[in-house]
């Protein structure tokens, strides 16, 4: 079990390059309380532009809360959660920055695939095209005009993508969208990750899905309980020939143990 | 905000939620004048105040339905969670609720113009048949059309403030539902008169279907309930956090 420890504060400060990249996502001291209940703790983590991000931590570690926080659907109640220097709820037109999948069953069941998105192109002020364009980009052209309560989930998940990507942000987050996926919905996840990574977009995806994480991701943010328990590359967490399962499991057990 | 207008006529439009409360709607008023006006003796519809009464059976409906159709537009978004892409398109949420609100009353219009054109339509049709004269004017039954109408965009207001504020698809409907045909007979019957002064009291006196309180007045305090409704949901949709 002694393998690298990575220490959450020291982890950070070594990262914090002098020059850096543009900052995309920062959370300060981030921490969300429900009564009793700490359900995120002081986070402090910071995307850079470009970068694939694996956001890990075990179920109920808080990841959900965080995006949550990052997106203006909760408020923090200290610290605070910045995605291009600004509240999301300050952005202009933020659905043209920044792209969110939350979950897969956000869907109005008797709506067709088509309405659903253009009920959002419309609020957004997109032009209808649009929504033709992200169907053939997630391959629901032919299933877009049947109710959602007729969608695999499988299609569920690419309508969301589709949504997410409404207005070509360059900022992408997805909670969990590998959840419950067969083998050829979670093959067509990985490959479009990569190509949102290859177009240069910054991503954000949570996950405890190591093996498929590893993959795709060239970063990673894990937590549990709330807490950051390290942030950093990929490649320099898994330095000395340890998987990232290796390293993930090492660090929440050694954390709360 | 044309967008935000656009974006909630086409919630409206895409599901068959609204064509359903609006058959339901239809059928209940037809039942209604099934009931009353074939069932009921022709002494009991023989004055212009019995009648007008009689008729209050399509301004309830109005009211209720469109009642109905405000809510879901909150509730329907908290149940299946279109709430969360709708506020990461608008994360600015009193937009969002504004035109929910313009939107409910527009649908309110029209459920409330269509359910006293109905009541109305039937119930003289049906008086003609069994031979009872017609006592209304054409002013009665201008009043009916217009107040029922602004009555109905009115509950609509209240349906999205209320459930703004609750959230709970089934608690909210049920309790417009109890509200309307419960609640307001009920205290009445317990403390005569009060019954005037509640939201669906009022837009009978709005519609002319009772006289003890003039319109004037019944819409000004119908507005104060909307407006209550709408302030109370408004805080707490934006305070609160999103599930």
């Amino acid at each position: 079990m002694k393998g690298r420890r990575v220490e959450p504060a020291s982890a950070l400060r070594d990262l914090a390059d002098p020059s850096p990249p543009e900052t995309v996502v920062s959370c300060q001291a981030l921490s969300k309380r429900y009564g009793e209940v700490v359900a995120v703790d002081e986070v402090t983590f910071s995307l850079d532009t470009g970068t694939v991000t694996g956001f890990l931590g075990p179920n109920g570690a808080g990841k959900t809360t965080t995006l949550r926080m990052l997106l203006g659907l909760a408020k923090a109640t200290a610290g605070e959660a910045l995605v291009f220097g600004r509240r999301y709820e300050e952005l202009e037109q933020p659905i043209r920055r920044v792209g969110a999948v939350l979950e897969s069953t956000d869907y109005h069941p008797s709506r067709s695939g088509r309405n659903h998105l253009r009920t959002l192109a419309l609020a957004a002020e997109l032009p209808l095209s649009r929504v033709e364009e992200v169907l053939e980009l997630v391959g629901l052209g032919a299933a877009a005009d049947r109710r959602v309560r007729t969608y695999s989930l499988g299609m569920r998940q690419r309508l969301g993508v589709a949504a997410a990507l409404l207005g070509d942000p360059e900022l992408l987050i997805l909670d969990e969208p590998a959840n419950g996926l067969d083998p050829a919905g979670v093959r067509w996840l990985r490959s479009f990750l990569q190509q949102l990574a290859a177009d240069g977009r910054t991503v954000l995806v949570s996950s405890h899905l190591l093996a498929e994480v590893a993959q795709t991701v060239d970063h990673v943010v894990i937590i549990d309980h709330g807490r950051l328990l390290a942030q950093g590359r990929l490649d320099e967490l898994t330095g000395n020939g340890q998987t990232l399962e290796d390293v993930y499991l090492e660090l929440t057990a050694a954390a709360f143990s | 905000m044309t967008g935000l207008l656009r974006s909630e006529l086409l919630k409206q439009r895409s599901t068959q939620t609204t064509l359903f409360l609006f058959l339901s709607m239809v059928g209940f008023v037809a039942l209604a004048v099934a009931l009353h006006v074939l069932a009921l003796g022709a002494t009991h519809l023989s004055t212009r105040s019995h009648q007008l009464e009689v008729f209050q059976v399509g301004t309830r409906a109005g009211m209720l339905f469109a009642g109905l159709v405000g809510a879901i537009a909150i509730t329907a978004e908290v149940r299946y969670g279109t709430i969360r892409p709708t506020f990461l398109v608008t994360p600015r949420r009193g937009p969002v609720l504004a035109a929910k609100l313009v939107v409910s009353a527009l649908v309110g219009i029209v459920f409330g113009l269509l359910a006293e054109g109905l009541m109305a339509g039937a119930a003289t049709v049906a008086f003609s048949a069994r031979g009872i004269p017609n006592q209304l004017t054409g002013g009665d039954y201008l009043q009916l059309l217009a107040g029922g109408a602004v009555a109905a965009a009115l509950w609509a207001v209240v349906g999205v403030g209320v459930s703004a504020l609750v959230r709970n698809q089934v608690g909210v409907l049920v309790g417009l539902c109890t509200w309307m045909f419960l609640v307001e007979s009920l205290s009445s019957s317990f403390i005569p008169g009060a019954g005037r002064f509640m939201p669906g009291g009022l837009g009978l006196a709005l519609a002319g279907n009772s006289t003890n309180l003039s319109a004037a007045t019944a819409v000004l305090l119908l507005i104060l309930y909307a407006a209550a409704a709408s302030a109370g949901g408004w805080i707490a949709t934006l305070r609160r956090d999103v599930a």
